[in-house]
């Protein structure tokens, strides 16, 4: 059996590179596109320099979470872009981010992880449009609905990334810490992305920034008493939850300089676990209850400690957050800083009111509204334009729940077509019929070798086989599937009866799966190059794994690789997909 | 702003405060209780009831079988159960292992009057269990099936004259020809447990399957009332009481039958009296199925057995898990204490006279010590075994 799916891949790689590659090509036609009409449009319109009412500076606080939040969505999708994020995502953060989880959380994740698992290029390449449009809309579009709504689709993309991508932040599982990213960095774009989507007056008066303040330092306080909480690892050292995972950290493939500098607070945090700890919970806690005050000096004060020890924090403990290849954003600390800056601003900084309202000015009639467009909103449906790019195929891939056939040319290589005459031979099938390969002239048969007393790769491939079946749908009625014995011990007919029965095959239409003499299967192993032979010790019968796709004259028209390795049902189902596909193309063939 | 619009906002604050504590309080109770429980917990205890598939047993040609797991120390995929025999009038032991199908789930076997049937316990993605049965001292095999898996149990498969017995993983048991084939149910699921005689006993669980001398079948269980022996045997349609009746202090102890085997000399069973720290071991032994003879009790640590079987003459033998051994030489006699055994014995053997090997593993390693008269196990043979990692992943 061969090690199964690989993140780094090769064939997964350049299918998303191809992908990104089109769909930016796409990307860049409809900005180019739109700002061509946007430009041909004020050619002929000529609208006039009256028209404009001088419109109020958008609050410093939103314009900081505004162009800060749309920085890192941007910061984010390009790091989606990592050439392992298809293969590497589920199984290597999202799977462990759940797996402390309670079970209704790993089950709803699983969900999810599953979609991703069935269409990895498509869900890879979805993530990086999706991220980077959002992130141009924050950028570009400055005020009125356009910029709420920006914010609106941070919230809701940011939901689903806490939920699917980062298990709810981990607030369900054991070992939570402001330190590691509690309660998960995306999280604070949905509570930046809605306070972006509020109406232009709730940043005229200053009670939004002491209302994220004190909510930010409520949360600050909370953070202080659970990282302050005996028996769950933080005051010790040696042994600790947060020496262990900064150690863990510190290995991450990075710069060298950096990872010394990680390994050396780890080795620091194991010498001195509880001074750690105890300036950790005073620090929370101080600044949490000067950010409570609503104090213009205090939460000024407690912004820039709070900004020192978030620094800190993402250097020496979250390490960044977006190295090893698969680093999807730049963990919590960064948004904390912009979050509590805003509220700062939002609190002492408050627009002119004298300002006209920029929701006052409405152009009237549709030849107005078009001439009254500015570049930035045209710019800002050219990002909701890409977002559509990713979202759109995403959506359609998540309907089906066959896996794509990628993941199998992944794991088994590429099949060059062939057109070689299938070698004949004569066998007896699970109920005792003689079955030759003439016999199945006129239908394509997809032909393959079971170890019908195998644990591991066998059972794997004969659900490959019954799911073809049912992908093949009314086409199964012109196909044979059939397996040939591939055991020199165990190949009577009561084994092949037992392992149908075993894989619920009796009732695949068109299934096969032939025995005879060992001198005939010898005979059948030998002309398809399948080697099959015991290996001592209590192992099983070693075999490769090769499928046929035989067209109706007899032709062998494709050898694929049939070795699913450890798989997942996504692999599995990609294999299925792609037999059908090619029996699907021989069925094609006069 | 005026003071008023502030008085409610001021007492909000601490009112989010004290929402703040109280609800990261609950939250660092549920997390932290979680991460301490995690760490905090033990290894749990083996189930009641069953005994480890490492074994050994004489047939009657006088070979001596073992079995023990070999490869990685962790069960799983590179973990590999392999039989071992040697010949009566040979001092060499060789691997034997029936090849054709991995090993991983464990191998249960039992001895003839002319033949070993082995059945492999189903791993992965099998799901019944393939036979192997040999005439000629594992030289050759010829394969059979049971279609469904054989219970995790060293007993799970006895061979008669022209007929094998199984106990299946649910409970049922079947009987079937020396070729593995032709299996026909004996008792549902069930089926002991609601009879006459195993209403009495109160079966908890089917242990064990053997043939009595006289060719009837045997069943063995564990049972919930107290001095009761499960061991039933078939009688037309149903299943009779079949065990040795305890007396004295046994009378009021749970026990299970942890084996029933089937040998030249008769049957032996090892039974386990009580529970936990007093728990007790006793061998029985009868050679008709009907009349027993059982040992004095040997306390026995919790009760728990590391490696059990049985040797020619009807002796019986355990390995506990503190790697203390016992033999017993045959019906009637005393248990003796044997030289702890060397680190890594997994089974030992028990030949004529009494003679006692230890079968130490080590990854692919088998050494063979065998206990000198002077009371010291002396290295007499080392096996490499070709383990295959990696062919069962």
């Amino acid at each position: 059996m061969n090690s199964g799916l690989d993140p780094a891949d090769p064939t997964l790689e350049a299918a998303f590179r191809s992908a990104l590659l089109h769909q930016g090509l796409i990307a860049a036609g409809l900005f180019l596109l739109l700002w061509l009409l946007w430009g041909a449009s004020r050619n002929w319109l000529r609208p006039g320099s009256a028209g404009h009412a001088p419109r109020a500076a958008e609050p410093a606080g939103r314009r900081v979470l505004r162009i800060g939040f749309g920085l890192l969505w941007v910061f984010d999708g390009i790091l989606q872009a990592q050439p392992q994020m298809p293969g590497g995502l589920p199984s290597q953060v999202i799977q462990p981010t759940a797996q402390s989880s309670p079970r209704w959380v790993q089950d709803l994740v699983n969900v999810g992880g599953t979609i991703w698992s069935n269409h990895p290029i498509t869900a890879a390449a979805a993530s990086v449009w999706i991220q980077v449009g959002i992130g141009l809309w924050l950028l570009v579009a400055v005020r009125g609905w356009w910029s709420r709504g920006a914010g609106l689709a941070s919230v809701a993309w940011g939901l689903m990334v806490w939920i699917w991508g980062e298990s709810f932040g981990g607030i369900f599982a054991p070992g939570l810490s402001w330190l590691t990213g509690a309660p998960g960095a995306v999280l604070l774009y949905c509570v930046a992305g809605a306070l972006i989507a509020l109406p232009a007056s709730a940043w005229r008066t200053p009670r939004t920034g002491r209302l994220l303040l004190a909510g930010a330092g409520v949360f600050f306080i909370g953070m202080a008493v659970l990282q302050a909480w005996p028996g769950r690892g933080y005051w010790q050292g040696t042994s600790g939850s947060l020496s262990a995972m900064v150690t863990t950290m510190s290995q991450t493939s990075q710069p060298r300089a950096l990872s010394a500098l990680v390994s050396a607070f780890g080795s620091f945090d194991t010498a001195h676990g509880f001074a750690v700890n105890l300036f950790v919970v005073i620090a929370l806690a101080a600044i949490g209850a000067a950010l409570l005050t609503g104090r213009p000096g205090l939460v000024r004060a407690a912004v820039l400690a709070a900004g020192v020890v978030c620094l800190a924090d993402w250097v020496l403990v979250q390490d960044f957050g977006f190295f090893g290849g698969l680093g999807t954003d730049p963990n919590s600390m960064i948004p904390t800083i912009l979050l509590l800056t805003a509220g700062y601003l939002a609190l002492t900084r408050l627009p002119d009111a004298a300002a006209e309202p920029d929701e006052a000015v409405r152009p009237e009639g549709a030849r107005a509204a078009i001439a009254a467009t500015s570049l930035q909103a045209v710019t800002a449906l050219a990002a909701l334009g890409v977002i559509v790019i990713g979202a759109a195929p995403m959506a359609a891939a998540s309907l089906n729940p066959t896996a794509d056939p990628i993941l199998a040319q992944a794991i088994a290589g590429y099949s060059p077509p062939l057109n070689s005459p299938a070698s004949p031979f004569r066998l007896t099938d699970q109920d005792g019929r003689t079955v030759t390969l003439a016999s199945l002239r006129g239908k394509v048969v997809l032909l393959t070798f079971l170890d019908p007393v195998c644990t591991t790769d066998c059972p794997l491939i004969a659900q490959e086989f019954k799911a073809t079946a049912a992908m093949l749908g009314p086409q199964a009625r012109q196909t044979e599937l059939v397996a040939i014995v591939a055991n020199p011990t165990y190949y009577g007919t009561q084994f092949t009866q037992a392992f149908d029965r075993q894989e619920g095959l009796n009732t695949v239409p068109g299934w096969l799966y032939l025995t005879g003499t060992l001198a005939q299967l010898r005979s059948a192993w030998q002309q398809y190059g399948i080697t099959v032979g015991n290996l001592p010790a209590g192992a099983m019968s070693a075999h490769n794994d090769l499928a046929f796709v035989i067209d109706r004259s007899g032709v062998i028209k494709q050898e694929i690789s049939a070795d699913p390795g450890p798989g997942t049902g996504s692999t599995r189902s990609s294999f299925a997909a792609l037999f059908a596909a090619d029996v699907r193309q021989a069925l094609s063939q006069p | 702003m005026t003071a008023r619009a502030r008085r409610p906002w001021r007492n909000w604050r601490w009112l989010m405060m004290a929402a703040s504590v109280t609800g990261t309080s609950v939250l660092a109770g549920c997390s932290g209780g979680g991460s301490s429980a995690g760490s905090g917990g033990t290894a749990a205890p083996a189930p009641a009831g069953t005994a480890s598939l490492a074994t050994s047993m004489t047939t009657a040609n006088g070979a001596t079988w073992a079995i023990v797991a070999m490869g990685s120390s962790a069960a799983g995929a590179n973990q590999f159960w392999e039989l071992f025999t040697r010949a009566a009038a040979s001092d060499q032991w060789e691997l034997v292992t029936p090849p054709g199908v991995a090993s991983n789930g464990g191998l249960v076997a039992a001895g003839g009057p002319a033949s070993l049937g082995v059945a492999f316990r189903p791993s992965q993605g099998l799901t019944f269990s393939p036979l192997a049965v040999t005439s000629d001292a594992g030289k050759t095999w010829r394969t059979g099936l049971i279609d469904a898996p054989v219970a995790s149990v060293p007993d799970a498969l006895a061979v008669g004259a022209g007929a094998m017995l199984a106990l299946l993983g649910d409970g049922t048991v079947e009987q079937g020809g020396t070729a593995g084939a032709s299996w026909a149910r004996l008792a549902a699921p069930g089926a002991i447990a609601t009879s006459a005689a195993g209403g009495r006993c109160g079966v908890t669980s089917l242990t064990a399957v053997a043939y009595a001398p006289s060719g009837t079948p045997l069943a063995a269980a564990s049972c919930a009332r107290p001095g009761t022996v499960g061991i039933f045997a078939r009688s037309g349609d149903t299943w009779q009481a079949a065990g040795p009746v305890l007396g004295g202090a046994l009378a009021a102890r749970q026990i299970t039958v942890l084996r029933l085997t089937g040998t030249p000399a008769g049957d032996v069973a090892l039974l386990r009296a009580g529970a936990g720290g007093d728990a007790s071991l006793l061998a029985a032994w009868t050679s008709d199925g009907s009349r027993w003879t059982v040992s004095a009790p040997l306390a026995a640590e919790a009760g728990q057995v590391a490696a059990s079987g049985t040797g020619s003459g009807g002796a019986a033998w355990v390995l506990l898990p503190d790697r203390s051994a016992y033999a017993v030489s045959g019906p009637g006699g005393p248990w003796r204490r044997l030289p702890s055994p060397p680190q890594g014995t997994a089974t030992l053997a028990v030949g004529p006279g009494g003679a006692a090997e230890a079968l130490a593993t080590a990854g692919g390693n088998l050494t063979v010590y065998q206990l000198s008269p002077a009371g010291t196990w002396q290295k007499a043979q080392a096996l490499t075994v070709p383990i295959q990692s990696g062919s069962s992943s």
